[in-house]
């Protein structure tokens, strides 16, 4: 199995790097480059726990080979706060409570992120669509739907 | 905030939420070791089969491979969740009793290696005939899993209170109902991971994603006979537990012995299929419930029966079966109630405690047969509720004393909140609305193994320099927020604010703590917690008082400010003194006040480091007989919920439009997770009754082992749920909390079938209410 | 869980990914989203020598109209087809089929190219596709053929495509004035779900506005492939289209189905949905051949 050599520009830096064909991004992230809050919760695209932003757009990073995805920008929960700075949706999540175990959360707010970069104003039915690739098991989801609201209406005014 | 308390009662961040909301919080997975090894296991791919021979050879040649362990390399010892059946080994001796049971493991380089070795280990089995039903398991001349328990039976009860044949003769209505639900998988999102590490001195660190580890340090050194004091385990952030993570698992085992082998650190992981081999989660129960009633509403008499199906181990089997009895004592005034439960063993993975442990399905057939009496005694199903609902200071039948019990404040809770008067009978077909109550314990009043242990330890140290303390629990932290809430617990408790306070948990190190499970951490942890709190105080304004010449009982602290009553006092030269101390810094204190750090400071002159100490044990509780531990609490959270459905009368399909819940909490710590906890047991509750149902094949496989077949709510299937928080003040509770976590899923399942009931004039006695169990019901209706 | 071991190609232009896929005959799997094969990977149900990824082959996810013919490149993505508006209101029901296959991550990925290889019996963007004529543009070093999606399915999983065959589009009539096509799903959970039943029906009016001069509903999860129902077919087709005949026409599709019983549902069950989801199909086509 060949090595190839790829290059990924994860949180704005370029990273260059030798992976096996058959890794996948999620692996590359968290192993490679050490950026373990892209969680795994089934491996198989069923939980959106490991969504990252690919060029802006969430995917299963679980699903997605590093040799695919040569050249292209990649974003994870550590590159969506600005240094201690939280992301108006990452405060949202907390102050609302929108976060209990967390295991979903960082995939949860790359959704909400891709969401609101397209759609400053969304509904209610919009939120829900966007996140509906995103399993939680412990929220019911209703503080999370209402902390995206919230954040889409404070980086509205700000 | 406001009100009598300074700290608890408002709404706080969390402390864990910017962890996770930024990527940082550490989880089971995400920790790395030097040299750390890859294990794997071999699971039986047979449902029942007597082991004949295992070859490892093979795997042991593979390069890369530093161990390989099967029943010969560990000791035969006996585990399980109770000593009281005590049925599993690390790997099957002679035989496996599941697909899934532990053969092998296998521990090398990297995973990939470890996988390759586990296909080279050559296991000749000789099939056995298996059972994979109640009914087949109970057969005459069925196929026996356990030498020791004959004819399949794990456990049975039985149980009388009151007169029962005297209480059906007062009876004007008995109804017969039956109910079954279906085997549900814990669906947290974070699969098992433990990585153990063995050292030089002999000392084993189990790092797990565990809700209990104290279970878990008993279990690893009763099975691996490392000293108890030799061994920790360390909780780091666990990604939902629920139940199933409530016990010591073959990861945990299997890596501390590959470790103790190779010498070096062993991380094992589960797939989301080995989570649903390795299930515990919720049993499928068959209840059959005959139920006595006056004309007017009054419940008299119960006469209950359930088989629960059992997968091939206990687990939490023993205390489940007994919780699906026992907890029908309330909240409804019945003298007269007899229980005949049976937990029987299946060739399927052992099912054991899931949030409402062996209670949901119970109160789902009881709350369901409610509104089909109420609709035939023509009455209102929340009225005839009210009339027999217990309220403080009742106790149940089977001698469970209701200290504090708002359910009454609860029902018209969601009976106002939901329009109730205005909808009731009022909608259009298709569309219904239903309520359910429902209460939980707040604690089990004993641990799982008998003993006089503390359930918790607490110990809050002052930090030597000034005004914040450090409060460190065995408490599991899961996600449900204890860590908060124990935190806020601890300021409340001292009189200092929230941000004074931190936290370190879920550590063996740490102190006893029984663990995330029965509802228990916010009452028993914070009755702890809180006495170390006081105790913190009480050392550190003792020390002032000295220092100021002045009585104790003059001094408080509130806010972090010292509270001196009567005449002023001089305390400009001990305030001289700290400046004296921190020259040079910039944050002196100024204020009128003197503060808790220079507080904390003259009681750390005086006498070294300030530590206070907490511990919780329940007083000693209920009845006599036999089982009469289960069910136990010193306290019991309750809760109603009116559920709001439309039903597509063609296609089958049910949409839950809005719950509205109400819970009574005692006293709500962080309102925030008070309603964080409702809002995600309406989830599973709702997942239960809608979609969720592990299937097998004929062969004892798991059809759907997947969260893609497994199907736990998204988004897009919650409805609008509007929370209200009832506070009774619970006279055991600490500051008056208890639980919240486990009552709150209690009338979500019967609330959705009563609706459904409502909008299609059927009552589904099966879960899940999948479209096709929909439309049969509606064509049976159609048929009379 | 560990993807197995395998080379990796990763050709530019199409020349080049003929040759791979010739040179590897049987050996070379085509990787489009991988929202299927990485996870048949996974799973290891497949073990291919090759995988041969498509990314970055010019011109594959496109969208061209010619000759009232929609073309698309087999790299678009369920995303890019469920908010393209000219395939919204061109070809309804393949957007909406693309509309809800699994949850946004999913669709981000998972191509239309990918969607029909695979060939699952429930597949989102087939039984649209299936309804609305498409044909399917197959390549190889050899030369190219052009397959209609009704003789392209074989089973779960297999087509007509041959190892070192490539799927370089799928070709499709546009929708216009008096055409119009709807998609009905049922699953157990509004997202990540695979359909129960999928149906989804293609209408097109004669000049009256009420003539049906073509119709055709497809069906999934009723057969080993997706699947047309040639009873909906000739029910519809040349008649004056009204509820009534849309009953039937229900009827005779519910008729086609050729269920079986399953852990997800009983054939009798999947063949009552059949019923009121090409009822509700066919309504949906005949109001969007309506408003045009």
């Amino acid at each position: 199995m060949k090595k190839l050599a790829i290059t990924l520009v994860v949180n704005d830096t370029e990273h260059e790097l030798l992976v096996a064909p058959n890794r996948t991004l999620a692996q590359v992230l968290r192993e490679d480059l050490g950026l373990t809050g892209t969680k795994q919760g089934c491996q198989v695209g069923d939980c959106g726990s490991c969504t990252v932003l690919l060029d802006d757009e969430p995917v299963n990073s679980c699903l997605v080979l590093a040799a695919q995805v040569t050249g292209r920008r990649v974003r994870t929960i550590e590159g969506v706060a600005d240094g201690n700075r939280l992301h108006p949706i990452q405060e949202a999540m907390v102050e609302h409570g929108a976060i209990q175990c967390g295991f979903c959360s960082p995939g949860m707010i790359l959704s909400a992120k891709s969401l609101l970069e397209k759609n400053p104003d969304p509904s209610n039915g919009d939120i829900r669509q966007a996140l509906s690739g995103n399993l939680c098991r412990c929220t019911g989801y209703q503080k999370i739907v209402e902390a995206v609201a919230d954040a889409a209406q404070k980086m509205g005014r700000a | 905030m406001g009100g009598k308390y300074d700290v608890i009662g408002g709404r706080a961040r969390r402390v864990d939420a910017v962890d996770k909301a930024t990527g940082k919080a550490i989880y089971a997975e995400d920790l790395r070791f030097v040299g750390e090894l890859h294990g794997a296991l071999l699971q039986s791919p047979l449902p029942h089969a007597r082991v004949l021979n295992i070859d490892t050879s093979r795997a042991l040649k593979l390069p890369g491979v530093k161990a390989v362990i099967t029943h010969k390399d560990v000791p035969a010892t006996r585990y399980g969740v109770s000593p009281a059946r005590y049925d599993e080994t690390v790997f099957a001796i002679d035989r496996v009793r599941y697909v899934g049971d532990e053969v092998a493991a296998v521990a090398a380089v990297d995973l990939e290696t470890a996988l390759e070795a586990i296909e080279l280990i050559k296991v000749d089995y000789e099939p056995l005939p298996h059972v994979l039903t109640v009914d087949e398991a109970l057969a005459p001349g069925a196929p026996q899993l356990h030498d020791e328990y004959p004819g399949n039976l794990c456990a049975e009860v039985h149980q009388e209170f009151g007169d029962l044949a005297a209480g059906f003769a007062q009876c004007d209505l008995i109804h017969e109902h039956k109910f079954v639900n279906k085997r549900q998988d814990g669906g947290f999102i974070e699969p098992q991971h433990s990585i153990a590490v063995y050292d030089h001195t002999g000392q084993l660190t189990l790092y797990s994603s565990t809700q209990v580890p104290h279970y878990v340090q008993r279990t690893l050194s009763m099975v691996t006979g490392v000293p108890i004091g030799k061994v920790r385990v360390v909780k780091p952030y666990v990604g939902g537990g629920f139940g199933p993570k409530a016990e010591a698992n073959p990861l945990d085992l299997c890596a501390s012995f590959l470790a103790m082998r190779t010498g070096k650190p062993v991380r094992m992981g589960y797939t989301r299929a080995q989570v649903f081999l390795h299930s515990r989660a919720r049993h499928q129960f068959f209840h059959t419930m005959k139920t006595g009633f006056k004309k007017d509403g009054t419940i008299v008499a119960l006469a209950h029966q359930c088989h629960l199906e059992g997968g091939a181990y206990s687990s939490f089997g023993i205390a489940t079966v007994y919780y699906a009895g026992s907890l029908l004592g309330g909240p409804y005034r019945m003298k007269h109630m007899s229980y005949d439960g049976y937990r029987v063993y299946t060739n399927k993975p052992a099912c054991g405690a899931q949030r409402g442990h062996g209670c949901v399905a119970a109160r789902a057939c009881f709350e369901q047969q409610l509104d089909i009496v109420a609709k035939q005694l023509d009455l209102d199903p929340i009225e005839m509720r009210l009339k027999n609902i217990m309220e403080n200071g009742d106790v149940t039948c089977n001698h469970m004393s209701m200290s504090s019990l708002g359910m009454k404040e609860c029902i018209q809770a969601v009976q106002t909140g939901s329009d109730w008067q205005e909808k009731r009978g009022k909608l259009p077909p298709g569309r219904g609305i239903g309520m359910a109550s429902g209460f939980f314990v707040s604690g089990a009043g004993y641990p799982i193994y008998r003993s006089d242990t503390f359930h918790c330890t607490v110990t809050i140290k002052v930090q030597e320099d000034g005004g914040t303390v450090l409060v460190k629990t065995g408490a599991a932290e899961i996600g449900q927020g204890s860590d908060t809430t124990m935190a806020m617990i601890a300021a409340e408790a001292i009189g200092i604010p929230l941000e004074a306070v931190r936290l370190v948990s879920g550590d063996t190190d740490y102190g006893v703590d029984l663990g995330a499970y029965s509802s228990r951490t916010t009452l028993m942890t914070g009755h702890a917690t809180k006495e170390a709190g006081l105790a913190v105080k009480e050392t550190v304004l003792t020390a002032l008082a000295q220092e100021l010449g002045i009585e104790r009982q003059r001094l408080d602290l509130k806010k972090g400010l010292v509270q001196i009553s009567g005449e002023p006092v001089d305390f400009s030269a001990l305030r001289t003194k700290y400046i004296k101390e921190h020259r040079g810094w910039t944050d002196h204190p100024d204020g009128e006040q003197l503060t808790f750090t220079e507080a904390a400071r003259v009681a750390f002159l005086k006498h070294g480091t300030i530590v206070g100490t907490g511990k919780y044990k329940p007083p000693v509780l209920g009845g006599l007989h036999k089982g009469a531990a289960v069910g136990t609490s010193p306290a019991y959270g309750c809760s109603a919920q009116v559920a709001e459905v439309s039903v597509d009368l063609e296609t089958g399909q049910i949409k839950v439009e809005r719950i509205t819940d109400a819970h009574d909490c005692g006293q709500a710590i962080n309102l925030t997770s008070v309603e964080a906890q409702m809002e995600g047991s309406v989830s599973m509750g709702l997942g239960e009754t809608m979609f969720e149902e592990v299937k097998f094949d004929k062969d004892g496989r798991v059809l759907n082992p997947s969260l893609g077949e497994y199907h736990i709510p998204t988004v897009l299937d919650m409805p609008e749920m509007k929370c209200i928080v009832v506070e009774t003040g619970e006279p055991n509770g600490p500051f008056g909390a208890k639980e919240v976590g486990e009552g709150a899923i209690m009338p979500t399942i019967p609330a959705i079938l009563n609706a459904v009931h409502d909008a299609i004039g059927v009552a589904i006695d099966e879960l899940p209410l999948t479209p096709e169990r929909v439309l049969k019901a509606l064509a049976q209706a159609k048929q009379g | 869980m560990l993807l197995p071991r395998f080379e990796y190609h990763r050709p530019a232009r199409l020349d080049e990914a003929l040759a791979i896929l010739a040179q590897h005959q049987g050996q070379a799997a085509v990787l489009a989203g991988g929202t299927d094969l990485l996870v048949g990977m996974k799973h290891k149900l497949m073990k291919p020598a090759h995988v041969v990824g498509l990314e970055a082959l010019e011109g594959f996810g496109q969208i061209q109209e010619q000759e009232g013919m929609l073309l698309l490149g087999p790299m678009l993505t369920a995303s890019a087809l469920a908010g393209e508006p000219g395939v919204r209101a061109r070809a309804t029901a393949l957007a909406l089929g693309a509309g809800v296959l699994g949850s946004p991550q999913v669709r981000n990925r998972a191509t239309v190219g990918g969607n029909v290889c695979n060939a699952r019996p429930a597949a989102d963007m087939c039984v649209p596709l299936l309804a609305l004529g498409a044909t399917a543009l197959l390549q190889s070093a050899h030369g190219a053929r052009e397959v209609p999606l009704s003789e392209f399915f074989l089973g779960p999983g297999r087509t007509v495509r041959t190892p070192g065959e490539l799927l370089c589009g799928v070709k499709l009539p546009a929708g216009g004035p008096g055409v119009g096509s709807g998609y009905q799903k049922l699953g157990l959970r509004q997202a990540l779900e695979i359909a129960l039943v999928n149906v989804a029906a293609f209408v097109a009016l004669e000049d009256d506005g009420q003539t049906v001069k073509t119709a055709r509903v497809a069906l999934g999860a009723v057969a080993p492939t997706p699947i047309l129902s040639p009873g909906a077919e000739a029910a519809l087709t040349g008649q004056v289209i009204s509820e009534e005949l849309i009953r039937q026409a229900a009827q005779a599709a519910a008729a086609d189905a050729r269920p079986i019983d399953d852990h997800r549902g009983s054939a009798d069950f999947r063949r009552q949905e059949v019923l009121v989801l090409t009822r509700r199909a066919l309504q949906q086509a005949w109001q969007a051949a309506r408003q045009d």
